[in-house]
């Protein structure tokens, strides 16, 4: 079965990027473009991965973080990044408390995106 | 709020649309040893559906949704809105079941009156609607909640309590609400047949809501041996996939049990497996 994918960002723009990427790639891929959107989904699909900006559109902050502390509590089994432009060694160390697997720098070339993503779910990259 | 693409297509015109599911009416305390013989249409259960080829098409994504930008009434309200129109034109003027969430009645002084209006602009009887009660959150105890309720009932309204056994759907909530309908939770009825604690717990409900002067509804009937599992159980209100599933409004009007809806018909194991093969076809959920 296809590892699943949940891709969080408020740019179309990086979340066609990434779905173009990963799905030949052997992954099946979800959108999703607000906070909201990607907890229902992480409350009712089991996803392997999710990839998520720092920052999205609806509310104010670091969005990403939440969505990780989310995705612990109700979707432990899914793996985490974060991808953020406006990372800080504070804001990465948070991260990191929440239990990220992986925080990266944009812009992150997909081949090392893709890298880290089949380290994470076990699988030839 | 800030702008969102979804929350905008959920508030277009057709951005909502709803699947009806039957809940049937045995007659007869068990509907014969496999669950089956006579059965009629009781209701149809509004089942709603997300703006299409979205993340949140599917139903329990899109309440999820809704519930985590606190945006449960309006969205219900929508969703009414959408059942009562699509459900115009169905043969024999159907009950029908319409969810709301807990906090919509508590925060919606105004359902009542705006149901009853909507309710004439379709003429649909208000005694044929039945608010079906879900995901009762703390909010329940509310003054307005309770109230709503009365004058929902004072319209010819009935109430009906989703989840019962689950959560917050207990013994306090139904004696608050004095629900007319009481549907047990599927967790409680799927694998019934096999269970004598699920199986007692069916008969207990039953038995309670006979008790109160209401009925109970088997959910989730998949099955043939929970049916006959429920039914013996004195349950003769029957909802489920093995029955028949949620149908378009459009496939509704080519069922038998729409187009004789008044009349008890001979609903045997064949009759159903015929319906149950050529539903697929149909299905829009």
């Amino acid at each position: 079965m296809k590892p699943r994918l949940l891709v969080v960002d408020d740019e179309e723009s990086i979340l066609s990027a990434i779905r173009d990427y990963f799905e030949p790639r052997g992954y099946e891929v979800d959108c999703a473009r607000e906070l909201e959107e990607a907890e229902a989904l992480l409350s009712h699909i089991r996803y392997a991965l999710l990839i998520a900006d720092l920052r999205l559109t609806g509310v104010q902050g670091n969005e990403g973080l939440e969505l990780i502390r989310f995705a612990r509590e109700r979707s432990p089994w899914t793996r985490t990044i974060v991808l953020t432009g406006y990372g800080s060694s504070e804001i990465e160390m948070e991260a990191i408390g929440r239990g990220v697997d992986a925080f990266l720098q944009k812009p992150q070339p997909l081949a090392e995106l893709a890298a880290i993503a089949a380290n994470l779910t076990g699988r030839d990259a | 709020m800030q702008t969102s693409r979804l929350w905008d297509l959920i508030q277009e015109p057709q951005g909502l649309t709803t699947v009806f599911q039957p809940i049937f009416e045995t007659r007869g305390a068990s509907g014969g040893a496999s669950g089956g013989g006579h059965r009629r249409l009781f209701a149809l259960e509004a089942l709603t559906r997300g703006p299409k080829q979205t993340n949140i098409e599917r139903s329990d994504i899109l309440f999820e949704y809704v519930r985590r930008k606190r945006r449960e009434p309006e969205v219900d309200l929508l969703a009414i809105a959408s059942a009562l129109r699509q459900a115009r034109g169905l043969p024999g003027k159907p009950c029908l079941s319409l969810n709301v969430h807990a906090v919509t009645l508590e925060r919606e002084k105004r359902l009542p009156a705006w149901l009853a209006e909507l309710a004439a602009e379709y003429g649909v009887p208000l005694d044929s609607l039945i608010i079906e009660i879900v995901e009762h959150a703390p909010p329940w105890s509310g003054p307005c909640f309770l109230d709503n309720l009365d004058r929902l009932r004072g319209l010819g309204v009935r109430i009906a309590l989703d989840d019962v056994g689950l959560g917050q759907s207990n013994f306090r909530m139904i004696v608050d609400c004095r629900p007319d309908l009481l549907k047990i939770d599927r967790h409680f009825v799927d694998g019934s047949h096999a269970d004598p604690m699920r199986r007692a717990v069916l008969e207990s409900i039953s038995d309670l809501a006979c008790r109160l002067g209401a009925r109970a509804v088997a959910e989730g009937i998949e099955d043939e041996r929970d049916l006959a599992t429920a039914s013996a159980a004195g349950i003769s209100l029957l909802q489920g996939y093995l029955l028949c599933r949620p149908c378009s409004p459009r496939a509704l009007k080519k069922m038998d049990f729409m187009t004789s809806p008044e009349h008890f018909r001979e609903l045997g194991s064949d009759a159903l497996d015929d319906l149950t093969q050529e539903l697929p076809r149909m299905v829009l959920g």
